[in-house]
Order: structure tokens, then C-alpha cells, then sequence
């Protein structure tokens, strides 16, 4: 019906309004073209052809290099096993904090997503820290006290990689399935309770089965952005010579100085990534469509709550260390290590400075890195907000023909590594399309532009669909024009959405490091880049205190949004 | 205040015609209530009415006031049509005051604010929302969102209040309530609604005339309450406006029966031409009656406070019947597993429906 | 018959941080018998739910304690409490709360696999429970995929597979449209003839639970206001909640004056009414829409007109003033009067009512926010 009501709009307004829809949908067309395609193409282009000539001889090489396939069964093997306990430990702590009388639960939700807005690679650093394999805090503490002969630990290894990324990706279950028991209609227990199951058998039986699409669209968050992930394995795995895809990618490029031939290999290696992302993307697609059913039903009742009776303290106790060991620890460690005079020193009151502090502000490029990242970001999410909504807008309102192919595109360069989606726009925007970007600021921004679009697609998707057509019309009848109804109804509506989209995009865009470290130059190194690079570079207390101020400015701006939000709740 | 007049209406959805060659007319100060099943286009309609889709053919007029014509290509905008609509999910902004909703179609003929300020305020007090105006719809309930929206639509004392299903979303005691108070409004200010529903019964109580549209789109009757239900014009209007009874007639030798598995002679009763027509009795038209050569068996009783149910079993089918409290007063309440006589008033012949239905 | 169900003194106090303490079930007294179809009736709010949450055994009491089929399950006193999947319950929810992840037989066989009954007599109970509730042919549809009336006969299948003594119906047909809410009405009439289980029914719809029950208890505001069967509730209610409650109700204001009772707002024609003895200056006296009589002017009664005549299929209904209030009146069509028409009222044989303070509504108001 609200197709043929669309139809029936633009029939009445003639001409006028027919240019008007159309205008937008040709720019949107366009921009996610520039942005998008041609930046993907590009990778698949350079890795089959060669000065114009079809050429598999590279890709050949590159696929059956023993290097590489080391690489990418590293990656599998990361991806699947931070998955399987990823999940785990989501759907288990979902469960305690959705669904028992566990207390404190109000503040344990806030602290289990603490992890979600933590960089990986900052706690990985911090896990090295502690637990290298050579000079880790820990291990070295550990040694000391119960005089062992090796250290106990090695964070270098692949159960490390695993284990921190774990800490930071089980959010992805925990929260998907949180809020499915929590919307879940509590009938639907207590009917089997009622045919005489016992309570274990309800949460086998019924509970579990009816979150599976909710358990599985996390897990599948937790394997594809594991196989994209680059920060943690670069900084664990480096010094061991583990690989993974994405470090690899960056190690061929970085190795080759940026060379053509280099940057050509990334491609190559590049398409093997998103090959394995790809099959990923069409297990989820498989796995959701056989399971979705609708378990929010009825009206609104608290769940009864599990009393978890003897088990209560012990669990609690389980929670809190778990929060201990994956929250408090490695910030504790990132801020004590800030303040230390250097790296292996004791972590003794007299070993303490602020001096790391004064020089990593003094250092060149700090400043610069801060700048650069809060212009990114901000322009990346303001832009995004603007086209995000258009794109949202002409899929939702004007639904043109392809608009399932707008839809798509402007999803992809998510689903994309964000290593290959580099590479895409350094083949772009190099100079081979007569525009050349490389080395400037503006080729991280159209890289954030494209792997950040769908965000704020989404949310004002959404809110447009809540924007019913009969407001619009109302507002038509009451006298108002096309335009008018526009401005008056349509956008303030949906403007708490375009609100937040920009915040999505702006929080992470903050913290990044997959994408940029491709593409920095000397002069535009954002904040992730420069935290890694002075930990490359060996001035690890440094890169400490730059990442302590970088955790500052994030939390900050993440209460700032929560204050926003909460204020705009009454609309 | 004016009437409204829709002359030869044709609308297409792609090779779908919704309605064709449709003329009707809403008088001038009265309530019109539009009335069909759900799909039979009276919403296109209406929507052609406010200029929101665009006839194939046709004109519409309100008053002397062309705002269609397709021969003439007129076609006046939606926002210059002057038209009250009130829809049936409300459509009050969310994000503006109850005052602001109200408000707004003044705003945009640019009105001086003083002016749109007493007549807002004066809209308010017609559905007595005077002290919610300063509230977000968001603090109000269903029935008070459609007061605004109400108010919203009578604000600009327009020609014609289109008001779409306005009270399906609200419970069964508000509906009521609302109804009398559009009655009330309407009374008053003397507008000319036309109502458009697919619920008979808010209709009926609603309504100066109606006209009650068929599935495929096409008016089947129109006319005043009484007319409709008393003289349905076919089968159609007969079955949507209440529920009945259907009692098949064949002929057996020279007797006309009733078909209720066995054949019973009832051609005293029945006009002549009635044979292989199907016969429909309203559930209030079957009455008790002990000299009645029909006898039934009562199979179960149910009190529903203003009235009884009764399953009856005459032969092989079931008969339903309404008893009011008058004549449960007067005849008397039977039993389940009673035989009571019965008689049939007011019967309706019809021709028998397909197989298929 | 023997009670089967019976509850003493219960009660139920809740805590909210907004309203602080209510009683959401206060005192309740009540006799269940066997085989028969019970209801709880009364606004939301109303402790209806609540109580039934008890029997279930998902609530705990605050205090006394219930009885099912002669066997003590909730008691406050001696800390008992037996859990919801031993008290041998069947039970239909509002929204059929049937499992989306299982298709209709593993629905209705799951209790019978709980009870680990071995395979041919689940496939054979399992079949009949189906046969029952007019399901068979769809064993291995997904309930997604099923309209919300047959949703709720898997409901209705799973609840009696198991054959239980008492059947727990939580507004089983609310969610329903109105012409299939009335054919599930037999349905499920006809399952307790068949299958010969008590039924308790709660639903805030009257006619439902008119249509349906043996005896109904009213209730508002977590108070019993009357238990009884449908008729006399209908005929001699208690209170005027209950009129209201019941029925279309008429209540108009009337003041008594040396004597003789005025409607509010005209002091210049009296009603033809007896008085009762307690009656206070202002009063309410409460009818039915069709329990007044519509006569010509030279019938006698109280003077007005017709304001409005609006009709139905079934019955004309016909507004009257009657001093400052409007009056529905409904007559069978022969009545006739035109808009306009000067006419009489007569109200028979009427129930009195202290006047209304509108303080119970502004209490319902509140616990709805609970």
C-alpha cells in the first residue's frame, strides 16, 4: 500500500516533484559510486591485470607462498577460536545478567561494555605489557615470587592473540543476546514450566533455541571482525612471527617501501581476505535465514527472575574478576606504565615520572596526530550524516529502481577489511585515476567516508521508517508544500537519529588504526598511528601516556554522548 | 460549509483499476459515512479528494469550487485544497506541542499570531483539550491524540473534515464516546464530514446518510440508515451489515421447503418466486412462537446481559437467534434441550452464492 | 461437586520505587468447584492476573494459601511452595506463547516428552489433542507460519495433552478478531465437555465472560467486589462498579427533594420513583439502556424529546435528555419516534447508588501506572 500512496505523491506533484526525487537519487548514485566502487574495483583490477593485461601469474604466486598460507591459517584459526569463546562467555554473562538475581546488574552492564568502546589494540599492548614473553610485568613478577624457572605466560602466542581478543569482541554476543532475553516474551518460558519442565530443562529446551539468532548474528560479528582485525596480532605477533591476513598485507606493502609491485601483492592477498570474509558473510546469511522468528509478543512483563540461591555470591565473585582481569587490569597497566621513567624498569614508587608525558606532547607529531584525527573524524561524520540520511531517504521515501543495489553498496565497504578497503583507495586515488590524494589527510577521510557510511545509513533508515508517510501528508493537507513538509515534520523527526549516526561514526573514527596505517603520511599520522608507531619504535612508556590521553579523550566524548541521548529521550 | 461531489472518478494502480467510473455525493452539513470492506477503495478516494493521488478521469468538487478535473486539467495541490483530515493512526507530529500541532495549518495560510493563537485555543476547547496544550502527543493517550488531531482538522474551519477510520485504534467505551462527540462538533459547527469506515455499527451511529461500497469498488447503495437496513439493496449490503441466517428453498412436488438437511414444507409462508433462492433471516428476525409449525431444539443458551443467544437445531442446520430482553420479558427464556416453535419476520430472498464462497 | 480449587486469605503486596507499597490481591476467598468454568473479571489492574499467576505458582503469596484438587501447593505459614511444572496445570497464554523453534507436533508433544512417556503413546495422544482443536494435516508447520487463531489451538493442544483436572486461560482470546474470538468461545466450551477440566478464565472483557462461565467473580482494585453467576451479577449487582462493569449501564444524577426524586439540572418535573429509606440528597440511579420505556406524551412519565435516533441492525437507540445528561435508550425497530419528537421516559424498576466522588477512578488510574 505505501508503495502505491509514494506512487500516488509523485503522480499529484507533476514534474516539479519527479526532478526533485530524481536529483537526489542520481547524487547518491554518484557519490557512492566515487566512494565506493571505484575503490573496490580498482583492488580487483590490479590483482588480475597487469598494465592493462589480464595476468594470474601474481596471484598464483601470491596464493601458494607458504608465508601466506601460514598467514591465512593463522587467521582462521584466531577468528574461529576467539568466536567459539567469544560466545561462550557473551551468552553465559548475558544470561547471568538478563535472566538471574545476580545483583549489582546495572553496574555490570556499563562496566561489560566497557570493552566495546576500547580500542583492542591499546589492551593488547597493555596485555603485552604484562605478559610478553620475555620481559612481561607479570610473568617477571611471577617468576620472582614463586621462583620458576621460564616465564609462565607468553601474550605472544596464538592462545594470546585469542585471549585479548576475546576480552574485547564478546561484547558482540553479550549485547545482541542481553537485549533478545530481555524483549523475549516471558510466557513463552513459563508455558513450559507449566507442561512440567524444570527449570534447566526450560533454558536448554526453550530459552537457548529461541536466542540462537540472536547468539549467532554476534558470533558472526566476533569471526568476520576477527578475520579483518589488525591491531592486536600486529602488536602480539610481530615479534614471534605470527601472521595474520591483515598484518601480512601490511607487512608485503610496508616491506616494499609503497611500492607499486607491493601495493599490487596487498591487492592480491587482499582478495584472498575478502574471499574468506565473503564465505563468512554467506554462512551468517544461511544460518539467520533459517531461525528468525518473532519471540517479542504480548504486552510487556518483567521477566521472572532466576534465583540463583547458593551459586549467587560465587558467580558474582566470577563476574567481578572476569571484569577485573578484562577492564581494570589492562587500563591500570597502560596508565602505571605511562608514568614509569623506562620501559623494564620496577613498577616502584620512585621510579614514577611525569616526564613521558612532556616529551610525548613535545615530540613531533603528537599535536599533529590529535588534530588530525579530530578533523577526520568530525568531517567523516558530518559528511556521513548528510549522505548517509540522502542515501536512507531515497531507499526509504522515494524507492527508485536499484534501490536494493544502493542499499548494498552502501553497506559493503563495511563488511570489508579495512586493510583491503585501504588499498582499494590507494590504487584510487594514487594518481591512476589523475587524481592523487596519497600522502594528504583527504585520502583517510574518503577511506572513513566509505567504511563508515553505512552507520549512519542505518540509523536514519530506521528512523525514517518510524517517520509514517501520514505525517507528511498531514502536513500537506494543513497547507504546507513538499518542501515545508520536508523541513517541518520529516527532519526534525529524524534528526535525533542523524544526531547519533554522526557520534557512531565519529567514536570509532577516533580510535582507528586498521585503515589509516595504510594510508598516513608524514604529516597526517591520526592518533592510532601515532600510539603504534611510537611503540614500534621502541619508546613504549610514551606511547602509554599518548594512549592514556587517548582513552581520556574517548571516554569523555562517549559520557558526553550518553548525556546527549539522555536528554533526548523525551522526543 | 459546501458539499462535495465526485463525478465518473477512475483510479489506476498500474494495470489495477480501484475504482471506476465512481460518482457520489456528500451533502452539504451533514455526516456522511462511507462504508466498506477493507480494499474496496473507499481510501483512494478520499485521497483523491485531498490531492494526494491523481485520478484517471473524472472531476471533484467541493462546493462550486473545481479542485479536479481531468478533462479540464485542473488539478489545485494538496496543501491549497482546504481539507480537514483526520487519520486514523492520529498523525500528530510528535515532536511539536499539542498548541503547535493545532497551530500549524494557520501558520501556513499566515495568519496574524493573535489570531492563530484565540482560534487554536478555541479548536482545543471543542474537543476540551484546553489544558493539555502545552503537552507532548508523546504524554498523551490515543483517544486524546485524535481529539488534537480533530482539532487539528476544524482549526481552519474547512469546507470539508475528511476523517478516515479515526477511532479503529481506540478501545470499545472510548469509541463510543468519541462517536457522540463528533456528533456533537458536528452539530455545532455544522461541518460537512464524510466518514469513512469499514465497521457498520460506528457508522450507523454516526451518520446522516451512507453509502456502502462493494470489494470491487463500485457503490452498491446508498441512502439513510433506515433505508439501508431495512431495504438492503442486494445480498452484499444484506451480509455486511449484520449477521444472519441462510436457509436454502427447493421445491419438493408442489410444496416449497426449507433445505435444513431434511426438507421441510413451509410454502404458506414463502412468496412464490422464491424457489432456488436462498432465504436470510436476521438473528433478531427469528422469534419464538408456539403455534409455529417449525419446531426447533434449543442446543444451547448463553446470556450476554442485554440480550439471550440461541443455537437452535431445525432439522439438520443451525439456526441462530437474538432475543432482546423485551421479549424475553414477554414470551419467556427457553432452556437448553427445549423444542420451541419458531417464526421467521422480515425475510430477504437471494439468489444462492457459488460454491466456491 | 467438590471445590478444587480453593484459596484462603491470599493476599499479595508489591513494592514499586514510584508508588510505593500496593496490594494488588487483597484478601482473597474462593471456591472453586469441579468441572466448572470459572471467571476472573475486572479491569486492568484489577488483581485478576496476579491471582492467577499464584495458582500457576509464578508468584509467590504474601500471605494465605492455596489448595488445588485437595492438595496444599502455596502456604505462607508453613513456607510451602510447590513449583509451577509439579502442580499438574494446563495453561493458555494472551499472546499463545507456542514455541516459534519447534513445529506443531514437537509442540504439543513436548510436556508428554517431559514426563518421558515412551513414543507410540505420545505419537497417539499427541494425534488426538490435535484431532481435538481441528489441527490435524498441519504436524509439521512452524507456527510462524500459522494464522493467530490456530497459533492459539496449538495453545489450546499443548494445554490438553496432558489431560490436567484445571485449565488456567489467561485471555486467550483477546488477541484474536472479534468473529474468531466467538467460534474459539465454543471451542473451547466443547474441550471441556469432552475432556472435563475446571476451567478458570480471566479476561476485563464481560460479554466473553458472560457468554463463557458458570460463575464469574468481579474484581477491582485488588478487592472481590462479587462472585456469582453471570444472570444474577447482571440482574443484582452489588455495587455500582459492578453495574458498570456488567453490561451497558444508564446512571443518571438524580437529587431528592420533599419526597420526590429531580433529575440533576431539571427541578421542574419529578421522576416517577420510590425512594428507598437510606437514600441521601443527591443519588445515583442506575438502569439499563434497555430498561426504560419510550412512550408517547400520553403515556405519562418524564417529559423530553428526541435528540438524536440512530439504527442498527438489531435495535433502534434513541438519545434523550433527561434534566442536564443524555440518555440511551434501545427499542426494538417497531418503536418509532422521529428526531425531535416529544416523547416519555420511564425507568423500571431501577437500582439506587450514593453519588460518585470520582475518587475509585482517580485510584484505578494510579495502580495502572504500577
Amino acid at each position: 500500500m505505501s508503495r502505491n500512496m509514494h506512487a500516488d505523491m509523485a503522480a499529484v506533484d507533476g514534474r516539479r516533484r519527479i526532478n526533485m526525487d530524481k536529483l537526489m537519487t542520481v547524487i547518491c548514485f554518484i557519490l557512492l559510486f566515487i566512494i565506493v566502487i571505484i575503490p573496490i574495483f580498482m583492488i580487483i583490477y590490479n590483482a588480475f591485470f597487469f598494465e592493462g593485461k589480464f595476468e594470474l601469474d601474481m596471484f598464483v604466486t601470491q596464493l601458494t607462498d607458504s608465508k601466506n598460507l601460514a598467514a591465512m591459517w593463522n587467521t582462521l584459526k584466531i577468528a574461529l577460536f576467539a568466536t567459539v569463546f567469544g560466545t561462550i562467555m557473551g551468552v553465559f554473562y548475558a544470561w547471568l545478567l538478563g535472566r538471574s538475581d545476580i545483583p549489582c546488574k546495572g553496574l555490570m552492564r556499563a562496566l561489560f561494555s566497557i570493552p566495546y568502546m576500547f580500542p583492542p589494540f591499546l589492551g593488547a599492548m597493555a596485555w603485552d605489557l604484562l605478559l610478553n614473553g620475555r620481559s612481561g610485568y607479570l610473568n617477571r613478577f611471577l617468576v620472582s615470587t614463586f621462583g620458576l624457572n621460564g616465564m609462565p605466560f607468553n601474550i605472544n602466542s596464538i592462545a594470546g592473540i585469542v585471549f585479548v581478543e576475546v576480552s574485547y569482541y564478546f561484547p558482540f554476543v553479550f549485547m545482541q543476546v542481553v537485549s533478545a532475553l530481555e524483549r523475549m516474551d516471558p510466557t513463552l518460558e513459563e508455558c513450559a514450566r507449566i507442561a512440567g519442565a524444570k527449570q534447566s530443562t526450560v533454558i536448554w529446551k526453550i530459552t537457548l533455541p529461541l536466542v540462537k539468532p540472536a547468539i549467532s548474528a554476534g558470533a558472526l560479528l566476533i569471526l568476520t571482525t576477527s578475520l579483518a582485525h589488525f591491531g592486536v596480532p600486529s602488536i602480539l605477533g610481530y615479534a614471534q612471527g605470527i601472521y595474520t591476513l591483515p598484518t601480512r598485507i601490511y607487512a608485503v606493502i610496508y616491506n616494499s617501501g609503497g611500492s607499486f609491485d607491493g601495493i599490487r601483492q596487498g591487492a592480491a592477498l587482499s582478495v584472498m581476505l575478502v574471499v574468506v570474509v565473503a564465505i563468512a558473510l554467506v554462512l551468517q546469511k544461511k544460518i539467520l535465514s533459517t531461525g528468525n522468528y518473532d519471540i517479542i509478543k504480548g504486552k510487556s512483563m518483567r521477566p521472572t527472575l532466576i534465583k540463583l540461591r547458593a551459586a549467587k555470591y560465587p558467580l558474582l565473585l566470577v563476574a567481578v574478576f572476569t571484569l577485573v582481569l578484562i577492564v581494570v587490569v589492562p587500563l591500570v597497566m597502560i596508565v602505571l606504565i605511562s608514568f614509569i621513567k623506562a620501559y623494564g624498569l620496577p613498577l616502584k614508587p620512585g621510579n614514577f615520572t611525569t616526564a613521558q608525558y612532556v616529551k610525548v606532547f613535545k615530540a613531533s607529531g603528537t599535536m599533529d596526530s590529535i588534530r588530525n584525527s579530530l578533523f577526520v573524524s568530525i568531517t567523516a561524520g558530518v559528511v556521513c550524516m548528510f549522505l548517509g540520511t540522502l542515501v536512507a531517504y531515497v531507499v526509504q521515501k522515494i524507492r527508485p529502481k536499484g534501490k536494493e543495489a544502493l542499499e548494498v553498496i552502501s553497506v559493503l565497504p563495511y563488511s570489508i577489511p579495512g586493510t583491503v578497503l585501504s588499498i582499494g583507495v590507494i590504487l584510487a586515488w594514487s594518481g591512476s585515476l589523475g587524481i592523487k590524494l596519497y600522502n594528504t589527510i583527504w585520502i583517510i577521510l574518503v577511506a572513513y567516508m566509505a567504511r563508515y557510511l553505512s552507520f549512519s545509513m542505518k540509523t536514519s533508515s530506521a528512523a525514517l521508517l518510524q517517520v509514517h508517510s501520514s505525517l507528511e501528508e498531514a502536513a500537506r493537507v494543513c497547507g504546507a508544500s513538499h518542501t515545508e513538509s520536508l523541513s517541518d515534520v520529516t527532519l526534525p523527526l529524524i534528526r535525533p537519529a542523524m544526531v547519533s549516526g554522526f557520534f557512531l561514526i565519529f567514536l570509532p573514527a577516533m580510535r582507528e588504526v586498521t585503515t589509516s596505517i595504510l594510508l598516513y603520511g608524514p604529516y597526517t599520522r591520526t592518533l592510532g598511528v601515532q600510539i603504534y608507531s611510537l611503540r614500534d619504535a621502541g619508546m613504549i612508556p610514551q606511547a602509554a601516556a599518548l594512549a592514556t590521553v587517548a582513552i581520556g579523550i574517548i571516554m569523555l566524548l562517549n559520557a558526553i554522548v550518553t548525556q546527549i541521548t539522555k536528554d533526548k529521550k523525551g522526543v | 460549509m459546501a458539499n462535495v461531489r465526485f463525478e465518473n472518478i477512475t483510479i489506476k494502480y498500474g494495470n489495477h483499476c480501484v475504482l471506476k467510473d465512481f460518482s457520489l455525493v456528500v451533502d452539504s452539513g451533514q455526516i456522511m459515512c462511507l462504508v466498506g470492506p477493507s480494499g474496496c477503495g473507499k481510501t483512494t478516494l478520499v485521497r483523491a479528494l485531498l490531492g494526494l493521488n491523481k485520478p484517471e478521469t473524472g472531476s471533484i468538487y467541493v462546493g462550486d469550487r473545481c479542485l479536479y478535473d481531468a478533462k479540464k486539467r485542473v488539478n489545485v495541490a494538496a496543501e491549497k485544497r482546504n481539507i480537514g483530515i483526520v487519520f486514523q493512526d492520529y498523525a500528530v507530529w510528535p515532536h511539536m506541542t499539542v498548541i503547535e500541532n493545532v497551530s500549524y495549518p494557520l501558520k501556513k495560510q499566515r495568519r496574524p499570531k493573535d489570531e492563530i493563537k484565540r482560534r487554536a485555543m478555541h479548536a482545543l476547547e471543542q474537543v476540551h483539550m484546553v489544558e493539555y496544550a502545552n503537552h507532548l502527543p508523546s504524554q498523551l493517550s490515543g483517544g486524546q491524540q485524535q481529539r488534537v488531531a480533530i482539532a487539528r482538522a476544524l482549526v481552519t474551519d474547512s469546507d470539508v473534515v475528511v476523517m478516515d477510520e479515526p477511532i479503529t485504534n481506540l478501545d470499545a467505551k472510548l469509541r463510543e464516546e468519541m462517536l457522540l462527540e463528533i456528533r456533537m462538533i458536528q452539530k455545532r459547527l455544522g461541518a460537512t464530514i464524510l466518514y469513512i469506515t469499514h465497521d457498520q455499527q460506528s457508522a450507523l451511529q454516526l451518520c446522516d446518510k451512507m453509502a456502502i461500497m462493494q470489494q470491487d469498488g463500485s457503490l452498491c447503495q446508498y441512502g439513510t440508515d433506515e433505508d439501508i437496513i431495512m431495504r438492503p439493496a442486494n445480498r452484499f449490503t444484506f451480509e455486511f451489515i449484520g449477521v444472519s441466517n441462510f436457509i436454502p428453498i427447493v421445491r419438493e412436488g408442489k410444496e416449497l421447503c426449507l433445505d435444513c438437511g431434511e426438507k421441510i414444507p413451509y410454502t404458506a409462508n414463502l412468496p412464490a418466486d422464491c424457489e432456488g433462492k436462498e432465504m436470510g433471516v436476521r438473528l433478531n428476525d427469528v422469534v419464538f412462537d408456539r403455534d409455529s409449525v417449525l419446531k426447533a431444539e434449543v442446543t444451547s443458551r448463553i446470556f450476554l446481559g442485554s440480550e439471550y443467544n440461541y443455537f437452535l437445531k431445525l432439522g439438520g442446520r443451525e439456526i441462530r437467534v437474538q432475543q432482546s430482553m423485551l421479549d424475553a420479558r414477554t414470551f419467556g427464556t427457553v432452556a437448553e434441550g427445549e423444542k420451541v416453535g419458531i417464526r421467521f419476520l422480515n425475510p430477504h430472498f437471494y439468489d444462492r452464492k457459488e460454491a466456491a464462497q | 461437586m467438590a471445590d478444587q480449587i480453593i484459596l484462603r486469605n491470599v493476599t499479595k503486596r508489591f513494592t514499586t520505587k514510584t508508588l510505593g507499597d500496593i496490594v494488588a490481591v487483597d484478601n482473597f476467598n474462593l471456591n472453586v468447584r469441579e468441572g466448572e468454568c470459572f471467571s476472573f473479571l475486572g479491569p486492568s489492574g484489577c488483581g485478576k492476573s496476579t491471582t492467577l499467576r499464584m495458582i500457576a505458582g509464578f508468584e509467590d503469596l504474601t500471605e494465605g494459601e492455596i489448595e488445588l484438587c485437595g492438595r496444599l501447593v502455596s502456604s505462607k505459614k508453613k513456607n510451602l511452595y510447590v513449583p509451577p511444572e509439579e502442580r499438574g496445570l494446563g495453561m493458555v497464554f494472551q499472546a499463545f506463547a507456542v514455541w516459534p523453534h519447534m513445529n506443531v507436533y514437537e509442540n504439543v508433544a513436548f510436556p508428554l516428552r517431559i514426563q518421558k512417556i515412551n513414543k507410540t503413546d505420545i505419537d497417539k495422544r499427541v494425534r488426538e489433542a490435535l484431532k481435538h482443536t481441528s489441527l490435524t494435516g498441519l504436524e509439521n508447520v512452524f507456527p510462524g507460519d500459522l494464522s493467530g487463531g490456530q497459533q492459539q489451538r496449538i495453545a489450546l493442544a499443548r494445554a490438553i495433552v496432558t489431560n490436567p483436572k484445571v485449565m488456567l486461560l489467561d485471555e486467550p482470546l483477546s488477541n484474536l478478531d472479534p468473529k474468531l474470538r466467538e467460534t474459539m468461545r465454543f471451542e473451547i466450551k466443547a474441550l471441556q465437555r469432552k475432556f472435563n477440566f475446571t476451567i478458570i478464565f480471566v479476561t476485563h472483557d464481560q460479554s466473553e465472560a458472560m457468554a463463557i462461565s458458570d460463575r464469574m467473580m468481579v474484581c477491582d482494585m485488588g478487592k472481590i467486589m462479587q462472585i456469582d453467576t453471570p444472570e444474577n451479577l447482571y440482574n443484582k449487582p452489588c455495587n455500582r462498579f459492578v453495574h458498570n462493569f456488567l453490561g451497558e449501564s444508564t446512571f443518571i444524577s438524580v437529587i431528592v427533594k420533599d419526597g420526590k426524586v429531580y433529575a440533576k439540572g431539571d427541578m421542574t418535573q419529578p421522576l416517577d420513583l420510590a425512594i428507598p429509606q437510606d437514600a441521601a440528597q443527591e443519588m445515583v440511579v442506575a438502569t439499563r439502556p434497555n430498561e426504560i420505556a419510550l412512550t408517547g406524551v400520553s403515556d405519562g412519565g418524564y417529559k423530553t424529546h428526541i435528540e438524536k435516533r440512530i439504527f442498527l441492525t438489531d435495535r433502534t437507540e434513541y438519545l434523550v435528555p433527561v434534566g442536564e445528561q443524555v440518555v440511551k435508550i434501545q427499542t426494538p425497530h417497531r418503536v418509532h419516534f422521529a428526531e425531535g419528537e416529544a416523547c416519555c421516559v420511564r425507568f423500571l424498576e431501577p437500582m439506587w447508588y450514593p453519588a460518585d466522588d470520582g475518587k475509585a477512578d482517580q485510584e484505578r488510574a494510579r495502580r495502572q501506572l504500577v
